[in-house]
């Protein structure tokens, strides 16, 4: 079960990179999504013990760790936020430098 | 509180900094800001003077202000005899220096008519404030009373000095030799630094008391020449040892002022003090004593042999420095009690008499017009008082008697002949000593001869210039005075004998006994000194032919050259390492992504093997839907990088974010699945609508620049190797991970006593951990804005007109969809209902969310996602003159505070920041059951509020593009 989850993973994040490494900078915003979600999903998977009930005060059975998952809440938001700013920037640069190939995204060169 | 009168000396320099800038405003000529500013450096001077009499039978004042008490770090000032003599001769000659400044910059009796140095009417705010800045680096470099505190001013030495070098910015002469000294000496200080981190490591304080009583630890260290080598090579930058010399004669085209301040009197003196005060800590070992034996006579040598090769007055006398910083550290390096009488000695005589001889050197260069020796000549009778001073001082130089600098010379000759001294030292030390002061006094002596005995160089045009105003030559001539004085008066100065003998006790460790007798019979001193006068008198003799030979024969000994390389070879790494980064960030993150796995493998190494279940697969809790979520995530993610089309990557993408959320939910953990869901969606619409602002062409022809097939392989290497690294450290931490929770079972049992919330992780989020759903909520907020202001002035061409426009402007129009494209009215009256039951389901999800899946943050996407169905259906202008309620920066902004202010009436009542608070309760209001009035409420309210405000700046932002262009 663990090994299925860290193969799955790191599929996921073997996927954005390769995605960010791609010239087209939509791309590169698919990649970094896609790493974002990884990282989301190890936090997530990190709680100390898995349960059979959610995280209520009022559940019978043994509840899921609720720490890493008011955690993960968080990164969740930060991530979607990040990611939204990323788009403006790109869509920044595309009007500026006519293009979405990021080889010819080169100003700060030199 | 004794020890607080030390801050007193830096605090008044300090106060007169500003008083220099309030000058200015009443419009006060140079010297009568003179005069006035000198006042501050004096009364440092009677103030130090006073704080040295009340110092505790031979024990040093030791003040100390905690700065960064966790890392121990102070900020301490510390006087004895040692500092105490420096600290004197900095504030005194600063007095008389920066009365000097005022007549130097005087233009009221433009005796001369054009110099290098240019001349403004104005106050020398300026220099007057760069000369204080000075004063207080260096006063604080000798009061620090540890190693931090010292290095700090030890910098601002560096740095002050680079100013008054480069003064005159517009000469270029003046920048390279400003650049050169700081390259030099802050090349020292950072070696410094690490040297004293050494000593601070091992002593385990920086004050001086407790390095010094390491002694014993420090020197018997196996790092100690580490950090002896690096502290000797900072202190050796700063006081122009050779090779590092190269900077001083160079820092003359400072202002003559800034010469006589600095670079003879006091800065290159900070070397010296740092190695004195050290002594006692790091002295005495055998490396000591030949390294800073062998730079100290070479120094001595060198500087005396190139000080001989000058025309110019100021370049001389700094080379004659140079030799006698060589001296000076030659000195420290012997362990005898003479050698450190004839250090504190050697220092107050140089002291005053080559400042006498700067501000003599700028008085000729001022009134002629230059400084040049082949010009010169004849101007005694022209200039007799400063002839006088002139002389005083040059005799002091050349050590002869009755002066001071007589006295320097026979304890340093007397410390030469030290029969304690090891072999081939105590043969090289004597002679060094005699050839260096053989030149010395040649120098002396031609300096005096040429510029007021010998007949003009060039009889038709003689030089010409008259004895300045009293206050210009004042500050030479009491120091030049007072050589004499030391010198000749029959009694013996007790006070200064015993001052002097405190000094060199600090830096020897020891009792020294000090007479400041000139007389002590004919012996080997004496007898060493005359054959050093007789050499010189010959050379003074044969100087013409002396001077030719050194002109054209002998080598410059410079390492300008070496400098000059070191220079241009970083230039050169410098412009390689640019050109490395050929401007293709795919190839910098391909960098990153290799070097952060070989770190990673490096550092981390392989997870142990044991953890690998072999053949059986450990498949316990897996079921069908899990399986299932796992496989769809992992052929979406997949698929993302296959489909060829940008459209339906993005939506692959959200496929992949759709079975995390399934995944979550299975876990069981809905309030997170719950967010997935909705942040999903979130970036799946403002993709899409990314996707569009982007134009189709460009993005097709991203597309279709091919990689190369090789490209591509490697780029999945790197991948693959990433992912790989990825799920084994992933893979090890599952594995690892810690069974038992130290922190959730307290969540879980105070979520109902405390909050009164049934949902732990709602409790969590909104009341345990509110600050950083705060912050969270801050960050989304300001993603929002963020991109208001990108879209609005960043993506504007420079001058262009923003873009914005008032809603009253906006045309109505028929509704027509996003892109301008007809909707059907269906989708109309479904978009009509949807706002408000968004609404609906957002104000369950603030009132219910303690107690069910939900929470603000989901309440305000949900409603954006409303909105965003809005700008869809009906586009962008028309839903802004629907909504006009709607205002996304205000919602920010309104929920923002809301939240704050919620975190803040905790605190109101007694309860503390975020302190869960049930108002409704409080104030038993008739509520409906289930439903609470609390703090948790208004943050849940509050974050929606932030959310709907920032979500929808990232929707119509992105949204509008298009359609502005279609339209």
């Amino acid at each position: 079960m663990n090994l299925i989850t860290a193969l799955v993973i790191g599929t996921l994040f073997a996927a954005g990179i390769y995605q960010i490494l791609r010239r087209n900078v939509i791309r590169a915003a698919i990649g970094l999504a896609l790493i974002s979600n990884a990282i989301n999903l190890y936090l997530f998977s990190m709680g100390t013990y898995n349960g059979l009930a959610a995280a209520y005060t009022t559940a019978t059975e043994q509840i899921s760790d609720p720490l890493p998952q008011a955690l993960v809440l968080t990164a969740i938001v930060i991530s979607a936020g990040g990611f939204a700013f990323v788009l403006g920037l790109l869509y920044v640069l595309s009007t500026r430098y006519k293009t979405s190939d990021s080889d010819e995204i080169n100003g700060l060169k030199h | 509180m004794t020890e607080s009168i030390l801050l007193l000396p830096l605090l008044l320099i300090v106060l007169g900094l500003p008083v220099v800038f309030l000058l200015r405003r009443m419009g006060l000529t140079n010297p009568k800001a003179g005069w006035l500013l000198s006042t501050f450096p004096l009364a440092a001077f009677f103030i130090l003077l006073y704080a040295y009499t009340l110092l505790p039978h031979g024990k040093p004042l030791f003040f100390r202000l905690p700065w960064i008490p966790s890392l121990g770090l102070n900020f301490s000032l510390y006087l004895d005899g040692l500092a105490a003599l420096f600290g004197l001769i900095i504030t005194g000659i600063g007095a008389l220096v920066v009365l000097y400044t005022g007549y130097y910059f005087d233009d009221a009796h433009p005796t001369r008519p054009t110099s290098g140095e240019t001349h403004k009417s104005s106050l020398e705010v300026r220099f007057f404030a760069y000369i204080l800045l000075f004063m207080l680096a260096m006063l604080g470099v000798v009061l620090a009373g540890d190693f931090i505190t010292m290095f700090i001013f030890w910098e601002g030495t560096s740095i002050s000095s680079f100013l008054l070098i480069g003064y005159k910015y517009k000469d270029e002469a003046a920048r390279k030799g400003a650049f050169k000294s700081l390259f030099i000496t802050g090349g020292g200080g950072i070696a410094l630094l690490a040297g004293c981190l050494f000593v601070i490591h091992l002593t385990g304080s920086a004050d001086w008391n407790t390095v010094i009583a390491g002694r014993e630890l420090l020197t018997n260290s196996p790092l100690y020449p580490a950090f002896f080598t690096l502290i000797v090579f900072g202190a050796f930058t700063k006081s122009a040892q050779f090779p590092a010399h190269i900077w001083l004669p160079e820092a003359m085209s400072a202002p003559t002022p800034a010469s006589a301040f600095l670079h003879s009197a006091t800065m290159v003196k900070a070397g010296i003090y740092l190695l004195a005060r050290l002594n006692p800590a790091l002295g005495g070992t055998d490396l000591w004593f030949w390294v800073l034996s062998g730079f100290g006579l070479i120094t001595m040598l060198a500087g005396a042999y190139l000080g001989s090769k000058q025309n110019d007055l100021k370049p001389l006398l700094a080379y004659s420095t140079v030799s006698q910083l060589g001296v000076l550290v030659a000195l420290i390096a012997q362990q005898s009690e003479i050698a450190f009488k004839a250090l504190v000695i050697s220092i107050l005589a140089h002291a005053l008499y080559k400042s006498a001889l700067f501000m003599a050197a700028g008085i000729i260069d001022h009134e002629t017009g230059t400084r040049d020796l082949r010009q010169l000549g004849g101007l005694r009778k022209q200039m007799p008082i400063l002839f006088a001073i002139t002389s005083i001082a040059a005799l002091s130089m050349a050590g002869l008697p009755p002066l001071f600098g007589f006295l320097a010379k026979e304890t340093l000759l007397a410390s030469a002949t030290h029969p304690g001294l090891p072999p081939i030292i105590d043969s090289l030390f004597p002679l060094t000593t005699v050839l260096a002061g053989a030149l010395i006094l040649f120098q002396a002596a031609i300096l005096v001869w040429g510029v007021f005995l010998a007949p003009p160089a060039d009889p038709k045009h003689p030089p010409h210039g008259h004895d300045p105003r009293p206050g210009f030559w004042l500050p030479p001539a009491i120091p030049a005075l007072l050589s004499l004085l030391i010198g000749i008066t029959p009694i013996e100065p007790a006070f200064l004998a015993n001052f002097l003998a405190d000094s060199a006790k600090a830096a020897y460790g020891a009792k020294v006994k000090v007479s400041l007798a000139l007389w002590t019979g004919i012996n080997v001193p004496l007898l060493l000194s005359i054959v050093a006068v007789s050499l010189g008198a010959a050379l003074f003799w044969q100087r013409n032919r002396l001077r030719a030979a050194l002109m054209t024969f002998l080598p410059d000994l410079t390492v300008n050259r070496l400098y000059d390389w070191t220079l241009r070879g970083l230039d050169w790494l410098a412009k390689t390492a640019t050109h490395l980064q050929g401007g293709q960030v795919r190839v910098y993150l391909r960098v990153i992504a290799i070097s952060a796995v070989s770190l990673y493998l490096l550092l981390g190494g392989f997870p142990p093997l044991s953890l690998l279940p072999s053949p059986q697969w450990n498949l316990h809790g897996l079921n069908g839907l899990r399986a299932f979520s796992l496989v769809i995530m992992a052929v979406a993610a997949l698929s993302t990088i296959f489909l060829r089309r940008d459209l339906f990557s993005v939506l692959a993408l959200g496929v992949v974010g759709l079975s995390v959320a399934v995944w979550m939910a299975l876990e069981p953990a809905p309030d997170v699945a719950l967010v997935q869901v909705v942040v999903d969606i979130l970036t799946t619409v403002i993709l899409i609508l990314g996707l569009n602002a982007i134009p189709r062409k460009q993005r097709d022809r991203a597309n279709e620049l091919l990689h190369s097939r090789r490209g591509m392989t490697r780029d999945w290497f790197v991948a693959g190797i990433f992912g790989l690294a990825v799920a084994l450290t992933t893979f090890t931490a599952l594995e690892l991970r810690p069974r038992e929770s130290l922190v959730s079972p307290y969540y879980a049992e105070n979520a109902k006593p405390m909050t009164g919330a049934k949902d732990i992780v709602g409790a969590i989020v909104v009341d345990f951990r509110g600050s950083d759903t705060l912050i969270e909520i801050m960050v989304f907020g300001m993603a929002g804005v963020a991109i208001y202001t990108l879209f609005h002035f960043g993506a504007r061409k420079p001058g262009e007109a923003s873009t914005q426009e008032t809603l009253q402007t906006l045309p109505a129009r028929m509704p027509r969809g996003i892109y301008a494209l007809p909707t059907s009215p269906l989708l109309h009256t479904l978009a009509y209902v949807m706002l408000p039951l968004a609404f609906l389901l957002g104000a369950t999800h603030m009132m219910y969310g303690h107690d069910q899946p939900g929470d603000g943050f989901t309440a305000g996407v949900i409603i954006s996602l409303a909105i965003a169905m809005w700008y869809i259906v009906f586009g962008y202008q028309e839903t802004r003159r629907k909504l006009t309620w709607l205002n996304r920066n205000n919602l920010v902004a309104t929920g923002l505070t809301l939240a704050l202010l919620n975190a803040l009436l905790g605190v109101a009542l007694g309860e503390g920041f975020f302190a869960p608070v049930n108002y409704g309760d409080r104030l038993s209001l008739p509520l409906p059951p289930g439903f609470s009035l609390s703090s948790a409420f208004l943050f849940e309210v509050a974050i929606c509020l932030t959310v709907m405000g920032a979500a929808t700046l990232m929707i119509d932002n992105l949204g509008r593009i298009r359609e502005d262009e279609n339209a």
